[in-house]
């Protein structure tokens, strides 16, 4: 069901966003880096599911409140003349890295785990093949 | 039992419509952006705007030192007039060239020289509303533009542009001239191509006002077009020199 409301609200998306007004260019900065904000909590929510302590009320407020809170800093930024959205910037880049990093360990593991299985089970029949062939030679 | 596993639903339903919302913001929000830096793709004129500024500057000058020369020169020929009021044939000759001037000016002649076709078309849509219609307002603010940038001669669907010249709206057509005209609208403009592409097409200029409101636009400069003239009458029935009669 999660799932299904994942595709539908990305379909009206597209199909709303491919007939989007085209804006002023003086908001593109913030709209970057509210995108780059959600998708970092989205990262950390799939990674938090993995690891199995996902919270749906750290996730939705990481997700509104940092792109909000990241607004507001490069607004801030502007007024000052500082770069404050550079910083911003690195830091949910450099963290979602860490979570695609999380992400890849976690599969790979996985994937290992299920090779050393089957490679296990073919010995273990292996092995009782040569146990009953030994038997019959008896 | 029952309540919990409804409850357990409820909460579930709410989870994923909270996430669809989500996931439709933040695509929405992207495509948006995608938008933008597409459109702002043609904005690489501004890149070039500190050597384009550094050029107008130096073509104000040199126009600026020509209008001087030009001033110098027409004082001259006053002087010139009063000293040959003598000899009448030499003015004959003179008056003869200052006509000829005079009708490229006021648009008496067919002209030719460097210039730009701007061509904009209605955008129709099916719902009616949506679809826009160019007024002669637009036409108008074009054609001032134009002349700012220094075009010396404009023509509309071959419709030149004079003194004279009204541009008015008669439902959805433009009326130029008295004619009657409708899209795709062809504006001529000769003039120095560089200046008059460029004053059109700066950042928040006409162009980019315009594609904004939806209408297509298209500009191409030409080494040399051709600009018809004015095909109106020319009379002055009522105005009348007031010169002489000053007191």
């Amino acid at each position: 069901m999660i799932i299904l409301a994942i595709i539908i609200g990305c379909l009206v998306g597209i199909i709303l966003g491919a007939n989007a007004p085209v804006i002023s260019y003086i908001y593109s900065d913030y709209l970057a880096i509210s995108i780059i904000a959600a998708l970092d909590s989205v990262f950390g929510g799939i990674t938090a599911t993995l690891k199995e302590n996902f919270d749906f009320k750290i996730f939705v407020t990481g997700f509104f409140g940092n792109a909000i809170l990241s607004i507001l800093l490069t607004f801030l930024g502007n007024k000052l003349n500082v770069d404050i959205y550079l910083a911003a910037i690195v830091v949910f880049v450099g963290r979602m890295f860490n979570n695609l990093t999380m992400i890849r360990r976690f599969y790979l593991d996985k994937w290992s785990e299920s090779k050393l299985k089957k490679a296990q089970e073919l010995l273990k029949t292996e092995d009782n093949e040569k146990q009953e062939n030994n038997t019959k030679n008896d | 039992m029952d309540k919990r596993k409804i409850s357990i639903n409820k909460s579930k339903i709410a989870v994923s419509i909270t996430i669809g919302i989500m996931s439709f913001m933040m695509i929405y929000v992207m495509l948006i952006q995608i938008n933008l830096v597409n459109y702002d793709k043609r904005g690489e004129v501004e890149f070039l705007r500190e050597t384009e500024l550094k050029e107008l500057l130096a073509n104000y000058k040199e126009k600026y030192n020509e209008t001087e020369q030009q001033l110098i020169d027409t004082k001259a020929k006053i002087e010139e007039y009063k000293r040959e009021d003598k000899s009448e044939e030499d003015a004959v000759a003179l008056l003869a060239e200052e006509v000829k001037q005079a009708n490229m000016l006021l648009g008496n002649t067919k002209v030719k020289g460097e210039g730009i076709v701007i061509t904009m078309e209605n955008n129709i849509r099916y719902d009616e509303r949506e679809s826009s219609i160019i007024k002669s307002a637009d036409i108008i603010s074009l054609i001032n533009e134009l002349k700012l940038a220094g075009a010396e001669a404009i023509s509309v669907n071959n419709e030149r542009i004079v003194a004279k010249s009204d541009v008015f709206d008669v439902g959805n057509f433009v009326c130029i001239n008295g004619q009657r005209t409708s899209s795709p609208y062809e504006i001529k403009a000769i003039g120095d191509r560089k200046h008059l592409e460029a004053a059109l097409t700066i950042k928040e200029g006409f162009i980019d006002t315009y594609t904004n409101n939806d209408y297509i636009i298209n500009i191409e400069s030409y080494e040399e077009i051709t600009i018809d003239k004015y095909e109106g009458e020319m009379t002055l029935n009522y105005a009348k020199n007031n010169i002489n009669t000053k007191k």
